[in-house]
């Protein structure tokens, strides 16, 4: 990782260069929106925030594009864990008294879709072991035979999990 | 130049260290910590004295397991949000991950879709005479705040409101709509020689030419006629093949549930079309909470609120239901003790105002 402020100015380089670019092509693909406006101010705060060595980038507008698409893709997954997790407590709080409070909400909300980012990159079987064990409270050993693999494979994927989704609670 | 708030950090944990944890501390940690929850009972003794150990060889190992075990401790602050049900959380993670298949199944739904607008494009005696005496199958359904207008083959039109999904089952002798769920408008065009039918899980109602709506929602069948009249015949009924039936006029609304036909109300039948006709929920002394009920039923997103702080408000009112916004705005204008906080455009809170400002 590049000295914070070296990788500072290579992020407004890249900006001054081509952020009017990027929000052009972004216009051609989404409609110019504010959407479009919103997507290029957040990929460049993702470039900041990831720390990626940018010296000798030569093909910088492909980097834009692809940080985009990605961001894209992650905001679309963000948006169905937000839709499926408000369904299911809109049935929940039809049956139960008192509803969680709008910040408790929101809390696990982020805390979700930061563990969707993590476990979205694991193989199945990973994710699925970890959902099991961690947010069911199923044990290893009906997991593994659930999955069809041994007690110890379901262990190497719950630490594969357990490894993923902290990078991404910490990062 | 650097784009606004480019420095602002979402959504981490403090994280109090200085430097990153090695990758292979952090392998050992999870390792331990996987094998915490094993489930064979000795294992889990022997990894809870030996992670303790491992604990105390390094301080950077207690840091990793720590830091590790924080993953663990957010799941459980997930759940603890809704009392420790996990399915909320649970549904949300699946529907992330689904992501793979969900384009597959999109296009197998998209195939299906396509089948059955041809179907429906092609006049019903065409399709009789290519399957008589089959009958013709059609689904139609609408999601979230879509309102859909059909004008069926025989020449009867179905509105279709917010989330409803309906089977036509049309053939030589009886024309069938079965309403799976939601509520439609329906404009029965007369045929003396084809009934036309509307079954539920909960009834059937029989009409020969006649407008009316049937809302069918938790077990419950509504029927409220607009013009002329029908026979309903309730569950048990049909499958005796009784010949007992109750008589519904217009002006007139029924439930049907398991237990039976309900008594007959009286209804404002011009209210109700123009309700249909502009797309307007009107309400006389009914409950708030069935008000949100139906706003929710017509909105992306959710409006969440605590049924028993909100119970005993009754009102009367007229609402947009291709608004739900301005249905909401209109809703606080006439209620000033209920206060509405926008958190997300998917998530809309409703609860008591505080008592005084």
């Amino acid at each position: 990782m590049p000295p914070p402020d070296i990788h500072c100015k290579q992020v407004e380089t890249l900006y001054s260069d081509h952020h009017r670019w990027l929000r052009g092509w972004l216009c051609k693909k989404l409609g110019c929106s504010e959407q479009a406006a919103d997507l290029v101010h957040d990929t460049f705060l993702r470039i900041l925030n990831s720390g990626e060595v940018l010296t000798g980038l030569t093909k910088p507008r492909a980097y834009l594009t692809t940080t985009a698409k990605r961001l894209l893709i992650d905001r679309a997954r963000h948006r169905r864990v937000e839709q499926s997790y408000l369904d299911e407590l809109a049935l929940m709080t039809a049956t139960m008294e008192g509803a969680p409070s709008p910040e408790a909400i929101l809390m696990a909300l982020e805390a979700l879709k930061q563990l969707s980012d993590a476990l979205q990159s694991l193989p199945a079987n990973a994710s699925e072991a970890f959902l099991q064990h961690y947010l069911l409270d199923e044990t290893q050993p009906a997991i593994a035979a659930r999955l069809g693999v041994s007690v110890r494979m379901v262990q190497k994927y719950l630490a594969q999990a357990l490894l993923c989704c902290h990078r991404a609670l910490t990062d | 130049m650097l784009p606004p708030g480019a420095h602002r950090l979402n959504g981490s944990l403090p994280m109090p260290e200085k430097q990153p944890i090695p990758d292979d501390i952090a392998e050992q940690a999870a390792d331990w910590i996987v094998r915490l929850t094993a489930g064979d009972a000795t294992e889990r003794e022997q990894a809870q004295s030996g992670f303790e150990v491992w604990k105390k060889q390094h301080p950077l190992h207690a840091e990793a397991a720590a830091s590790l075990q924080q993953v663990i401790g957010r799941v459980n602050e997930v759940r603890a949000t809704t009392h420790g049900n996990p399915e909320p959380a649970h549904a949300a993670l699946k529907a992330a991950l689904a992501e793979g298949n969900r384009s597959r199944r999109r296009f197998r739904k998209t195939v299906a879709t396509l089948v059955v607008a041809c179907a429906l494009l092609l006049p019903a005696w065409q399709l009789l005479q290519i399957y008589p005496p089959a009958y013709l199958m059609a689904d139609l359904r609408t999601t979230t705040g879509q309102w859909q207008t059909h004008d069926l083959p025989d020449g009867t039109r179905i509105t279709l409101n917010s989330i409803s999904a309906v089977n036509l089952h049309f053939d030589i002798e009886r024309r069938i709509l079965e309403l799976i769920k939601g509520e439609i408008l329906v404009d029965v065009a007369q045929d003396t020689d084809r009934p036309f039918l509307i079954e539920t899980a909960e009834g059937s109602i029989q009409a020969l030419g006649t407008r009316f709506v049937v809302d069918r929602h938790e077990q419950t069948t509504t029927l409220t006629m607009l013009e002329s009249k029908v026979s309903v015949q309730t569950a048990e009924q049909r499958a005796e093949h009784s010949h007992e039936s109750t008589l519904v006029q217009a002006g007139e609304r029924i439930h049907i549930t398991a237990q039976g036909v309900s008594a007959i109300e009286t209804i404002d039948t011009r209210t109700i079309s123009d309700a249909w006709q502009y797309r307007h929920l009107v309400v006389q002394n009914r409950p708030l909470t069935e008000v949100l009920d139906e706003l929710n039923r017509h909105r992306r997103g959710h409006i969440l609120y605590d049924r028993a702080q909100l119970q005993g408000i009754d009102m009367a009112v007229v609402l947009p239901l291709d608004d739900t916004d301005r249905a909401l705005q209109l809703l606080v204008d006439s209620l000033p003790m209920i206060r509405i906080r926008t958190l997300t455009p998917y998530l809309v809170l409703v609860d008591l105002a505080p008592a005084s400002e």
